[in-house]
Parts: C-alpha cells; sequence; structure tokens
C-alpha cells in the first residue's frame, strides 16, 4: 500500500548534451504523447502491453526438454504432455491480456497532503464483462512489493488505493501509475502505463514539533459577544451544551472524558473583545524560507485546531482572518503554491 | 504400503489438524500442491528403490506438517546434505548416476527436497516444472490408458496449482482455480490435437540406453517350466484384423523361435546370430491365395516376428528390416520396443524344407548322450514292433500321437516340477511317469521321442489362437496364448508340423481356448456371479484400449504421410508436414488477433440496442442525444408525435423499466427493437 515516489526530478542542464539522455527525452515525449493524462483510461489493445516473465522463458526450456525426451524415447504421450502444455502456454498468453484489456480504470480525486505525508490515490476499476483475478496496481517504477492487489467481479468494480508520498510541496501531476498481472498461469506479464490528468496539491511540511502560535492582538471597535459565544479567548472547558458549534467541542478532553462514561465537553470562551491571529511570514525570525513555509503551516494548523480566526500574511499577499475549513484550505493553498 | 503410513501420519497430524476450512490460504495451498506431488510421484513406487519412497514420504509428510503448523522451513546446508546422501543412496541402488532409473530417482528426490524450499516464487515454478517432468518419466515405464487419466489429473492440478499462485487477493476457492485450470487447458486443447497431428515425427536424435529385456512371453529358448509364467500372462501380444474370414483355429499358428538344438536341459534355435548380410533363402512352396491381415504388436522386446504361417514375403514395417530364417521364422534387426502396425500375408496351404535328407538335417537329430534312457528305450522298443521297423516318419508320428491320446496322458497348468534336482532327465519323467503337462512337456516329449526314432525333429514356440470374437474387427492374442509345437521331416514333403498338445487337449487348439489359470480373488468373484457381464466389462475395455493403441500410441510417421496423401499432397515428405504445422499455427494466431481486434470493436449489448433506437428515431425525424434515457426519450416521442406515436413511447418505457426496475433483466429484448424499428419506419412512411 506505501509507494514510494518516483517523480521525474530535473536533471543538470549539461546532461541535455548526452545523445543518449536526448534520445531517451524524445522516447520519453513520444511516449507521454501516446498516453494522453486522463482521469478514465479504458484499456485498450493499444495500451496493454505483454512480454513473457522469466517463468515464462522457462516454460518454454521446459517444453523444449520434454519435447526432446519425447522425441528420442518415442513417446506419443510425452507430446501429448508437451503440446497440451504448449496450447495451454498460449491460451494463458490471451487470457493475461485479456485480464486487463477492457478493464476501465478511474481515479477519484485526490486530496491535498502535507508533503512527506502519503498521498492515497483511490482508483476503481470497472469489468465490462467477466471476472478478472489478480491485477495489481503501483506507481510505475516503485517496487515488486508495493503492488496492491485486487479482484474485479463480473460486471462490477473494485477499489485500489495506492499510495505514494510527494516530496515536495506545490502542485505537482499525479504520479504515473502501472497496472499489472500475470494471471492465470504467470508465463507472461500484461502492464500498461496510466498518467492520470488530476493534479494534486502539496502543502508545505507541517514543522515538527510546532513552535508556539504568535500571540493574539485584540482589535479595537470589534463586536462585543456574550459569554459563551464563540470566537473569544479560551478560559476552560464546561459540559456540552445543545447548540454548543463543532469546534467549541475540546476532542481530546471529549475522548477522556467519554470513555469513562462522561458527555462531550466544550471550551467555554470569555467575551473579550475581539481576538485577531495574524500569520506572519516576517515573525518567522531568520528561518530559510522553506522552513518559515513549513512554520506558517504548523500554525495554520494549529490556528484551526484551536478554532481561532487567523489571517495569514506572506511577501505580496495578505489572507484576511477568517475560520473554518475554507480559511485553512486557502492558507495551505498558498502555503503551497507560494512562488 | 505408502498408502498406510500415510494413513498412520493423518492420525498423528490430526492433533494439530485445525480442519481444511480453517487453513490460513498460504497453508491450504501448499497442502494442496504437496497432494498433487503425492499423487504424481505415486506410481513410481513400484519401480523405485524402497529407500526413495520413504525419503520422499517422510519429506512429504514433514513439509505438510511445517504448513500447518506455520513453522519455518529447514535451512539450506540441511536439504544439500539430504541431496549429497541421497545422490549416494542413488550411487548405490543401481551403481550410476545417469540412465533411466537413477535418473527418475534423483528427481522425484528433487522434487521432494524442492517443497522444503518453497520460499519464493521461482521456487514454485521449480517445483511445477519438475511436476511436469516427472510426469513425462511415467510414460517411459506405462503409456496406458490409467496411467495416461492418472497423469492428467496431475498436469491439472498442477496447473490449478499454478492458478493459485496468481489469484492473490482474499482465499479463492480450490474450485474455482481448478475450474479456471481446466478452461486455460480445454481452450488450449485444440492446439494440442493440432500439434499432436502434425509436428513432424523423427527417430530418436540420439541413442538413449535401451533397458529392460523380454519381460514376457517369446523367448530364444525354453525350459520346462517356463511357458508357465507366460500362461499366468493375460495381457495382450498382439491383435490381427483379417481381411474376410478368420481361418480355422487350426491353422492359427503364429511362429516364433524354432528350436532345434537341445542339450538335455534347454532348447535353443540352431544359429543363435544373425548377420544382416546374408539373406538366407526361403524353402517354401504354396498353394492358394494368401490370407491378407493387418497385425499390430505390441512391444515385446524381440527380434522375433510372430507372423501367422507361413509367410513368403517380410511385410514392411516403417524402420525396422524385416529378415526370414531358412526355419520360416521372421527377425527384425533391431529389437520391437514400440508398437508396430504393418500389413502381411500368410499361406495356409504350405510346404517348406527340403524335400530330399540334408546334411542340415543333422542337426535337428542330434540327442545329448546320457539323458533320457528310458524314454530312449522306449522309441527303440517302439522301433522293434515289425510295422514300426521301417515305417515312414508320418506313420511314426501318428504312433506316438496316438500313444499320447490314449496313455493316460493330461493336459494341467501345474505339473509340478519335472526331472531331478538338476532338471536332468524330465523328459522321462514326464513320458513313462506322471504324463501331466502342457505344451512344453508335449512338445519337448515329442520331439526326443522322434529323435530318438531317428525322425528329425524341432520344437517350434509361437502364439497359437486367437480371441473367439473381434473387438472392433480385431481379434486379440494374449500372451497365455502362447504355444510350443513340434515339427518333424517327413521326406518328399519338408516338414510337417504335428501338435501333440492337440493329441491331449483337442479343445485347447480347436476352439482356440487358451492356458487358463486359476482366476484372481476378485476377477474370479466377478466372474461367478455374471460371467456375462465380467466378459463384457473385459471386451469393452480392450476395446477402448485398442483404440487408444491406434489412434493414440500408434500415431507415427506413417499415419503422417497417409494423413497429408489424403489431404492432397501427392508425395508428403516430412517438411510438408512441418510447413503444415507452420501454416495452421499461423492462420490460428491470425484467428487469435482477429478475435482480439473483433473483442476491441465490440459493445454492450444494451449500448447497441439503444444505438439501433436512437437511429430509428433520428430517422422519423426525432432528435435523440446518446445521454438521453429511454424516458425522456418517450417524453418528447409523446411530445412530437401525440397519439400515432404512442405505442414508441411504450416501447421505450417498458426498455426504461426494464432497465431501471428492482428485477433485472440480464440481456436486451431482441423483439423489443424489432417492433420499435418497425414502428418507426412506419410512422415514417406515413409521414412521408
Amino acid at each position: 500500500m506505501t509507494g514510494n515516489a518516483n517523480l521525474a526530478s530535473g536533471r543538470a542542464a549539461t546532461s541535455r548534451l548526452n545523445p543518449a539522455n536526448f534520445a531517451r527525452a524524445r522516447f520519453r515525449a513520444w511516449v507521454d504523447a501516446r498516453q494522453p493524462r486522463t482521469d478514465t483510461l479504458l484499456l485498450t489493445q493499444r495500451n496493454v502491453y505483454i512480454l513473457p516473465t522469466r517463468a515464462g522463458w522457462m516454460f518454454g526450456l521446459t517444453l523444449i526438454v520434454l519435447l526432446l525426451a519425447s522425441i528420442n524415447y518415442q513417446l506419443n504421450l510425452g507430446y501429448v504432455l508437451t503440446f497440451l502444455l504448449a496450447g495451454s502456454g498460449v491460451v494463458s498468453m490471451h487470457l493475461t491480456h485479456a485480464t486487463l484489456r477492457g478493464l476501465t480504470l478511474h481515479l477519484k480525486p485526490v486530496a491535498p497532503v502535507f508533503a512527506g505525508d502519503p498521498a492515497v490515490l483511490d482508483i476503481v476499476l470497472t469489468s465490462p464483462g467477466a471476472a478478472r483475478f489478480g491485477i495489481g496496481l503501483k506507481v510505475s517504477g516503485a517496487g515488486e512489493t508495493t503492488l496492491t492487489w485486487l479482484n474485479v467481479p463480473t460486471l462490477g468494480q473494485a477499489h485500489a488505493q495506492v499510495s505514494f508520498v510527494p516530496p515536495t510541496r506545490g502542485r505537482h501531476d499525479t504520479p504515473t501509475l502501472g497496472a499489472e498481472t500475470r494471471f492465470p498461469l504467470g508465463l507472461f506479464r500484461v502492464w500498461t502505463v496510466w498518467r492520470p490528468a488530476t493534479q494534486l496539491l502539496v502543502y508545505p511540511q507541517p514543522e515538527r514539533p510546532p513552535a508556539a502560535l504568535p500571540a493574539a492582538r485584540a482589535v479595537p471597535g470589534g463586536p462585543t459577544q456574550s459569554r459563551s459565544a464563540d470566537g473569544g479567548e479560551v478560559e476552560g472547558v464546561r459540559a456540552y451544551r445543545r447548540g454548543d458549534p463543532l469546534k467549541l467541542i475540546a476532542w481530546k478532553k471529549a475522548a477522556k472524558t467519554m470513555d469513562s462514561g462522561g458527555d462531550l465537553v466544550s471550551r467555554d470562551t470569555s467575551a473579550s473583545a475581539h481576538q485577531e491571529l495574524w500569520l506572519d511570514w516576517q515573525a518567522c525570525g531568520t528561518l530559510a524560507p522553506e522552513e518559515r513555509l513549513s512554520r506558517l503551516a504548523a500554525w495554520a494548523v494549529a490556528a484551526h485546531r484551536v478554532g481561532a480566526d487567523y489571517g495569514l500574511r506572506l511577501p505580496g499577499l495578505d489572507i484576511a482572518p477568517a475560520d473554518g475549513d475554507a480559511q485553512r484550505r486557502r492558507c495551505l493553498e498558498a502555503l503551497a503554491l507560494w512562488r | 504400503m505408502a498408502l498406510i503410513g500415510r494413513l498412520a501420519s493423518e492420525v498423528r497430524i490430526s492433533r494439530v489438524w485445525p480442519g481444511w476450512s480453517h487453513l490460513p490460504r498460504d497453508a491450504r495451498d501448499t497442502l494442496f500442491l504437496l497432494f498433487v506431488i503425492g499423487w504424481t510421484v505415486l506410481p513410481h513406487a513400484s519401480h523405485l528403490p524402497l529407500w526413495c519412497s520413504l525419503l520422499t514420504l517422510v519429506v512429504l509428510l514433514w513439509r505438510a506438517r511445517l504448513a500447518i503448523a506455520n513453522a519455518p522451513l529447514p535451512g539450506r546446508w540441511a536439504l544439500v546434505a539430504v541431496l549429497i546422501v541421497a545422490a549416494a543412496l542413488t550411487f548405490w541402488s543401481y551403481n550410476s548416476l545417469l540412465g533411466k532409473e537413477p535418473g527418475v530417482t534423483l528427481a522425484v528426490v528433487l522434487m521432494a527436497l524442492k517443497t522444503l524450499e518453497l520460499r519464493a516464487r521461482r521456487d514454485a515454478f521449480v517445483v511445477f516444472f519438475l511436476g511436469f517432468f516427472l510426469i513425462l518419466t511415467h510414460f517411459l515405464y506405462s503409456q496406458s490408458l490409467p496411467v495416461a487419466a492418472a497423469m492428467l489429473v496431475s498436469v491439472w492440478g498442477l496447473l490449478t496449482a499454478l492458478v493459485l499462485a496468481h489469484m492473490p487477493v482474499g482465499q479463492p476457492s480450490l474450485r474455482q482455480a481448478a475450474a479456471l485450470s481446466a478452461r486455460t487447458a480445454l481452450l488450449g486443447a485444440p492446439i494440442m490435437a493440432l500439434m499432436f497431428v502434425l509436428f513432424p515425427r523423427v527417430g530418436p536424435l540420439w541413442g538413449v540406453p535401451q533397458d529392460g529385456q523380454a519381460k514376457t512371453g517369446l523367448s530364444n529358448s525354453m525350459r520346462m517350466g517356463s511357458v508357465s509364467e507366460v500362461a499366468q500372462d493375460n495381457s495382450i501380444a498382439l491383435r490381427i484384423r483379417f481381411e474376410g474370414a478368420p481361418p480355422p483355429p487350426q491353422a492359427l499358428y503364429f511362429r516364433g523361435p524354432v528350436l532345434s538344438r537341445f542339450d538335455g536341459l534347454e532348447w535353443q534355435p540352431l544359429q543363435p546370430s544373425f548377420g544382416p548380410a546374408s539373406v538366407p533363402r526361403l524353402d517354401l512352396r504354396t498353394a492358394g491365395a494368401p490370407l491378407r491381415y493387418e497385425m499390430t504388436i505390441e512391444p515385446l522386446r524381440l527380434t522375433s516376428l510372430p507372423l501367422l504361417e507361413a509367410a513368403n514375403k517380410a511385410p514392411a514395417i516403417e524402420g525396422y528390416r524385416v529378415v526370414g530364417l531358412p526355419d520360416l521364422q521372421w527377425r527384425t534387426d533391431r529389437p520391437l520396443y514400440e508398437r508396430v502396425r504393418f500389413n502381411a500375408e500368410a499361406f495356409i496351404d504350405f510346404r517348406h524344407g527340403p524335400a530330399s535328407h540334408e546334411l542340415s538335417l543333422q542337426d535337428d537329430i542330434a540327442l545329448p548322450p546320457g539323458y533320457n534312457p528310458r524314454t530312449l528305450e522306449w522309441a527303440t522298443a517302439l522301433l522293434r514292433q515289425p510295422r514300426y521297423a521301417t515305417a515312414e516318419p508320418r506313420v511314426l508320428a501318428q504312433a506316438v500321437l496316438q500313444h499320447i491320446r490314449t496313455a493316460g496322458f493330461s493336459y494341467t497348468l501345474a505339473p509340478g516340477e519335472y526331472g531331478d534336482e538338476r532338471g536332468h532327465d524330465a523328459v522321462d519323467e514326464f513320458w513313462l511317469d506322471r504324463r501331466a503337462g502342457f505344451c512344453e512337456h508335449f512338445a519337448a516329449a515329442f520331439v526326443v521321442v522322434m529323435r530318438a526314432l531317428d525322425v528329425p525333429a524341432r520344437v517350434v514356440t509361437g502364439y497359437q489362437g486367437i480371441d473367439p470374437s473381434p473387438v472392433d474387427g480385431y481379434y486379440a492374442v494374449r500372451q497365455s496364448s502362447a504355444h510350443a509345437w513340434a515339427e518333424y521331416w517327413q521326406p518328399g514333403t519338408g516338414w510337417v508340423r504335428a501338435d501333440p498338445t492337440a493329441a491331449v487337449a483337442p479343445e485347447r487348439i480347436d476352439r482356440g481356448r487358451r492356458l487358463v489359470p486359476a482366476p484372481g480373488l476378485v476377477a474370479g468373484a466377478l466372474g461367478n456371479v455374471n460371467p456375462e457381464i465380467f466378459a463384457q466389462l473385459r471386451d469393452g475395455w480392450e476395446a477402448l484400449n485398442n483404440r487408444w493403441n491406434q489412434w493414440v500410441l500408434n500415431y507415427s510417421r506413417g499415419q503422417q504421410i497417409d494423413l497429408l496423401k489424403e489431404l492432397g499432397f501427392t508425395s508428403p515428405s516430412w517438411e510438408d508436414l512441418a510447413l503444415l504445422l507452420i501454416g495452421a499455427l499461423s492462420t490460428l494466431a491470425l484467428a487469435g488477433a482477429a478475435w482480439a481486434w473483433y473483442d476491441r470493436h465490440r459493445i454492450d449489448p444494451w449500448t447497441r440496442q439503444m444505438d439501433r433506437l436512437r437511429a430509428a428515431l433520428q430517422r422519423a425525424g426525432l432528435s435523440a442525444a446518446p445521454h438521453e434515457p429511454p424516458r425522456a426519450l418517450a417524453h418528447r416521442v409523446r411530445a412530437r408525435l401525440g397519439p400515432p406515436g404512442e405505442p414508441l413511447a411504450e416501447l421505450l418505457d417498458t426498455l426504461e423499466r426494464q432497465r431501471y426496475s428492482r428485477a433485472t433483466v440480464t440481456r436486451p429484448d431482441a423483439s423489443l427493437t424489432r417492433r420499435f424499428v418497425a414502428h418507426a419506419r412506419a410512422l415514417r412512411t406515413r409521414g412521408a
């Protein structure tokens, strides 16, 4: 289920002059042109490939030995055996190819992840006809052991999850995926190469351990709120009351109390002046830019967790304070795509 | 014995046995593979050394235990040590590591040990391929129907295990994997048949050591008692099919080795060595039309060809050279190690041998001095009678046969041992004292008596008689029909056949009744309960066996050439065969490619139906987009066409129900499509 990243990274400019690299690049470009990026791929003769496996060659060698023995000892039943196995081998070639051919692969939308965390690709395989067995999925180029195996039922669907770890923040192409099978006899390996069109958003890796949140500032003239309303400063906890917003629930505490038979626990907030929390690029001291982004990401996550209103201030970009999932997504996306 | 061992171990295993359905997937698959391997190896137990069978059994059981207990496999060095010991034992058993028997022994041991090393996928494949090789080794010993059936099960089992290994998800049932492997093999069967028929049969590419000598039947020597073993053997020696009616039983003598030399104990042929350069003169005079027949001889592993008496020319056998000897015996240049089929001719009415006395006849009159003195005395006494003193051989032979008929001789298959402890004077004891025996006793005694009467005589061995009724047009000649008779020389005529067994047991010859030993327990019980059913079962089984032999085992280059001739080749050669095979396989490959191409364009039947309905609507002047469901189309039809379009709309509603109601309809309704298209066309013509 876990996959290693194998994203093509930019090579040094000098290697472009190498004819081998040039040829490889041209080949790559040709292959890419043959396989346009798509989120739904129908497997046909044109994009399913087949070659004998090492076991397939061994099988061929075995057949030759059997045939020689049959000739030398004049065994008609030996011929029968040899040709039965040869016929089964030929049929297995077609069956192996037919295991992939006709399938439809579909990639579901991919949720953004933090750099360094595995991104999970949800793939749906649909069979238009007979059941398919022993199909393995993996990120192209990853090891054999990372294959996710599945069967597709007759006229049905199967779900598989393939994960890989994106190395850096930003918007990435989904890695090239590979589906393969050796069913039924393992003499042939049939595979396909799939380049999904979906792009994957990768947030900066949050700093670990996270630095403490910067202090919030009271905003003069902000709306005054009654006690126990949200958005105030946290003072303590109290029992859950019907109508408390979800983000006021102290989940960790609630988990403990509910474990011992208690009820949900909400945060008690004071009705102080409206507070604003600014996550500021400039407040990160002397860190390197990427590390600043990491810290800001960690802060955004922490601020979201405590339910505060927060804004993000990057050089040349200000995001006004707000709260909620949309704010979290907006801030992290800005951090992921900054410069 | 292996079975008992297995049962015993099952009792032992039952303590840790969690039950078949509770086994983890890996353990179940391993046990299944072990079972298949055991099944594949089991028939070898009869010709493997005992240590090998025991070692294999122990290793397989141990591996099963490890699989059930999910215990780690032994280290590699332990296996290497066992393998070295096994190789040493093999050498100790056979004095060699090469050749058929040591090779099979080593292959079995390797197979068993490899199961202890099933770690990676590569190891599994080694087991599978070794398994296929082991299956082939069975055919070195027997290619009979039961062996073929057992090995078919083995192939199926191995393929099933292979399929199981490539179904990594969940716990697929054995039945499912078996069905998938059977499907693969059945789809491959036409390719198998095609290649079997057309693959050019060539001779051995290099010499292989031939093991095993004459296992049964005729041999080149005769001792009293040696034929009795043959008599126990009810298997088929040859099959014969006559053009026309079969000859009478008295004429059905299949001539084998002629034994002229007698050293007092053993009868042997006169000239055991035979140079292929010399083609001896056949002194044969025939009368009447020849009797034509087709004969299929089992691999007797002899050079003697038991042709029906008397053949005047050598039959053509593919790959063999057949030569006739002066004593009317036919031989091949090498032993028959395979089943051969050929056509031959026989002259029932014949004379052979020199008409006048020749020096060579002296060999057929010699008796070893000092043996059987009382029989010689008996002969001398006979000659002293005035009517025999100057009688010619024919009269003397009649007199001796008459003596056999009247002097209380009896025919039995269990006469016991004759002669003293070294086998001396056996004829004396038979001729004068106990007077009970079977064909070889009578033939040998007759020849000794005739020689004592100064008449050249010799023993002829072969087969006599055929099964009373044909199976599939073929009459079987069994090993139990092996026979020994005699010939004496009559001046002016040549050699004359005399069958002293016929004198004492005429039914043995006239009705073709074979030497019948006491039947075995099961066969005896079956025969007692219902002899007819037993005979029918046996005949049916032999018919099946015969077909198997004729169509599968006997299929050789001759049949291939015949096939090509039937296909219209004027002078076929093996190159034609190869070309035909390549052409047929290419056609098959093209057909496969064409199918795949067709498959690419194959559309879901529901989609195809919708396409047709949509096209019909468009022809009728209504727009119909691909994404619109039948309900939307029905709505539009009602809106645009009004009452005349109602049948169309109703059909669309029906389709909607078929596709989306809870009771699923699996296939589109073809009649619905037809009616729809017809209505649409009617609308169009009315509109136009």
